[in-house]
């Protein structure tokens, strides 16, 4: 973690509303992992108290550049929009913990919901890399808000979904879960909190239709403690949760979400978790 | 220079009172005027922003910027992106006899020039507390002051009492004014009798310096700290956030899980200034102002209305190094003045007219 003036390369509306831009921080890309994220301060004139936080979205050491995906929402995303090119920024980051992959997963499963793919993104390109095949499963409104393929590394299956069937599997991006959940040794979303939980639903069943011991467990040996890295590495489902934030950092607990064992700080203990840490029932 | 000797001799008279170290070599006759062959950096290094915000019990800070409770957890979130050696003090989160989970989510909603807030106390207990952080807090230069909340006057005599002693508590901030928690301490905040009942129980439990923080959800608020003055407090912290509310965005419901939230930030400065102008006038403790500050003049403010001491809070989510910075400009502020310290920057708003008895104090001010 560390503050860091992040110089904007380029700024590109990919969808209406939505925006990728490009920063050189050396500092950001080189140490960054899928999962994490940055806290973005908006300029001082624009008279918002808090940074805003976003997804590492993509990170390459070897340019030192990073990238933030967004949709514009308020004042400040709109402020970030103006931000012309050359203008630096303050980011704190990187943030909170990532994705955990288990080294034996061959298979991931990305699932995202709208904006939610600046949640995953970053782990295709760091699972292609790493030699494993990834599916994306994404859902949006209707074709107008669906994610540019060209965006995505060509080595990723990318299967749609749309509200209205304007493009894809008309209906929810939960219902091609089905399909795949079988393929997938791995799933990870990230996406609105009535999908996630619809999810969680899904993973917490699956073991008993698939038949199949739990990653990694070993009879009778000691189990991980929940919220341990290597609780979440052998855990079928993990989310990246999301939550209005203040610090950041861990310190005003602004950010919790109800998890099984009592508040869990998004900016600490996620925003990636297992999904069974979670508590649900909590979750609108 | 003679106005300051005057208050240093005239102890209990007056609420300037900033016992520093540049106030004895003043009184030792030694030109504390920087000498132009100094380098600047040398000069700088020769103001003295140092504070007791305790006098009579010492709780001595290497300079006048806190951070306040509840945006800086306990110290050590912080600590990869700031020196927070070199902070004024540190105000823990709100700490509570037993283990609190805090309100349900959300708990945080930015406002214009602010923000809402109702964590509602979530802390893992004073005993987890002393254990997980007290021996971090002992190797620090920094002193470090808990800040206590309850339900009831035993529990806030309850967790005094247990930090009483603790190797790296430097003192006890009173949180009797927590607007988010249905007992949060707030009743004893908003009635003059039961402020001083407890903070005279606490008083009776610990020799720790005690500062107890004001509400300002409350009409008038110089009755509630005259009362705590009374009864023993060391030095009035002020203020605590506003109660405020938000609406959900498809204006259903209020938006906080609370429902309610306290509002800080730039837009509750002018009533915190207000606050601590109207207290100056009537305590001669050591007043601790907060609100809004996210700037050098805000500090300036809130010390020209009376104010030894300024906490940084909200600001800090956005500009995590502002708490040093601030002592650093502070400092450069007054070598630009040509002041040795800046306990001739305290008070210098409030009213002139002496022998009314709301202009306390300013009869010694030059």
């Amino acid at each position: 973690m560390r503050l860091v003036a992040a110089e904007l390369v380029e700024s590109r509306q990919i969808l209406p509303g939505q925006w990728i831009q490009s920063f050189h921080a050396p500092e950001l890309a080189t140490g960054s992992r899928a999962g994490q994220f940055v806290h973005v301060r908006t300029g001082d004139y624009s008279g918002l108290v808090l940074r805003r936080p976003f997804s590492i979205n993509t990170a390459d050491p070897a340019t030192g550049i990073v990238t933030l995906h967004f949709r514009t929402v308020g004042r400040g995303t709109e402020w970030m929009t103006r931000v012309r090119e050359g203008e630096r920024i303050d980011m704190l980051g990187p943030l909170g913990r990532p994705f955990e992959v288990d080294p034996r997963s061959h298979n991931l499963l990305l699932v995202a919901g709208g904006l939610g793919m600046a949640g995953v993104r970053m782990l295709a390109d760091e699972a292609v890399r790493a030699g494993r095949k990834v599916t994306i499963l994404f859902g949006a409104l209707s074709a107008g808000h669906v994610y540019p393929s060209s965006l995505l590394p060509d080595e990723v299956e990318y299967i749609v979904a749309t509200d209205d069937g304007s493009l894809g599997h008309r209906g929810f991006v939960t219902e091609l879960m089905a399909d795949y959940e079988a393929w997938a040794d791995q799933a990870f979303a990230c996406g609105p909190h009535p999908m996630l939980k619809r999810l969680a639903a899904l993973a917490a069943g699956r073991r008993d239709r698939m038949g199949v011991a739990k990653l990694g467990r070993k009879r009778g040996g000691p189990t991980d403690a929940l919220g341990s890295t290597a609780a979440r590495r052998k855990s079928f489902l993990q989310v990246s949760m999301e939550q209005n934030m203040g610090c950041a950092v861990g310190a005003c607990l602004g950010c919790t979400v109800i998890g099984v064992n009592g508040p869990q700080r998004v900016c600490r203990e996620g925003p990636v978790f297992a999904s069974d840490e979670i508590s649900w029932e909590s979750i609108a | 220079m003679t106005s300051r000797k005057k208050v240093a001799s005239s102890p209990g008279s007056g609420r300037v009172r900033v016992p520093t170290g540049s106030a004895a070599v003043a009184e030792l006759g030694v030109s504390p005027v920087a000498r132009p062959t100094m380098t600047e950096r040398d000069a700088l290094d020769r103001i003295d922003l140092s504070v007791d915000i305790a006098p009579g019990r010492g709780l001595l800070l290497s300079n006048p910027i806190l951070v306040a409770s509840g945006t800086f957890g306990y110290g050590v979130e912080y600590g990869e992106v700031v020196d927070v050696q070199r902070i004024g003090a540190i105000c823990c989160k709100g700490t509570t006899l037993r283990p609190r989970a805090g309100n349900q989510p959300p708990r945080v909603t930015e406002t214009p020039g602010g923000m809402l807030n109702s964590i509602g106390l979530q802390n893992p207990g004073v005993d987890a507390v002393i254990e997980k952080y007290g021996p971090i807090w002992q190797g620090w230069k920094v002193p470090v002051i808990v800040n206590v909340a309850g339900e009831s006057i035993e529990d806030y005599v309850e967790v005094a009492r247990r930090l009483d002693g603790v190797p790296g508590v430097a003192g006890i901030e009173l949180n009797i004014s927590c607007p988010n928690v249905g007992k949060g301490g707030l009743q004893f905040a908003i009635d003059r009798d039961a402020a001083r009942a407890v903070t005279a129980a606490v008083r009776r439990a610990t020799d720790l310096p005690l500062l107890v923080k004001l509400s300002p959800n409350v009409a008038d608020v110089r009755p509630i700290a005259k009362a705590i003055e009374e009864a023993g407090a060391d030095a009035i912290t002020a203020i605590n956030t506003l109660s405020g509310l938000a609406v959900s965005p498809d204006r259903t419901r209020a938006f906080l899980g609370n429902t309610y939230g306290g509002l800080s930030g730039p837009a509750v400065k002018p009533v915190a200034l207000r606050i601590v102008y109207e207290v100056a006038q009537v305590v001669s403790i050591p007043i601790v102002a907060i609100g809004g500050v996210t700037n050098l003049d805000d500090v300036l403010d809130f010390l020209a209305c009376g104010a030894v001491a300024v906490q940084v809070g909200t600001a800090i989510f956005a500009d995590p190094e502002l708490p040093v910075r601030l002592g650093d400009e502070l400092r450069a502020e007054c070598l630009r003045r040509g002041l040795s310290s800046y306990g001739s920057l305290i008070g210098t708003a409030l009213p002139k007219r002496t022998g009314a008895a709301s202009s306390k104090g300013a009869e010694y001010r030059p």
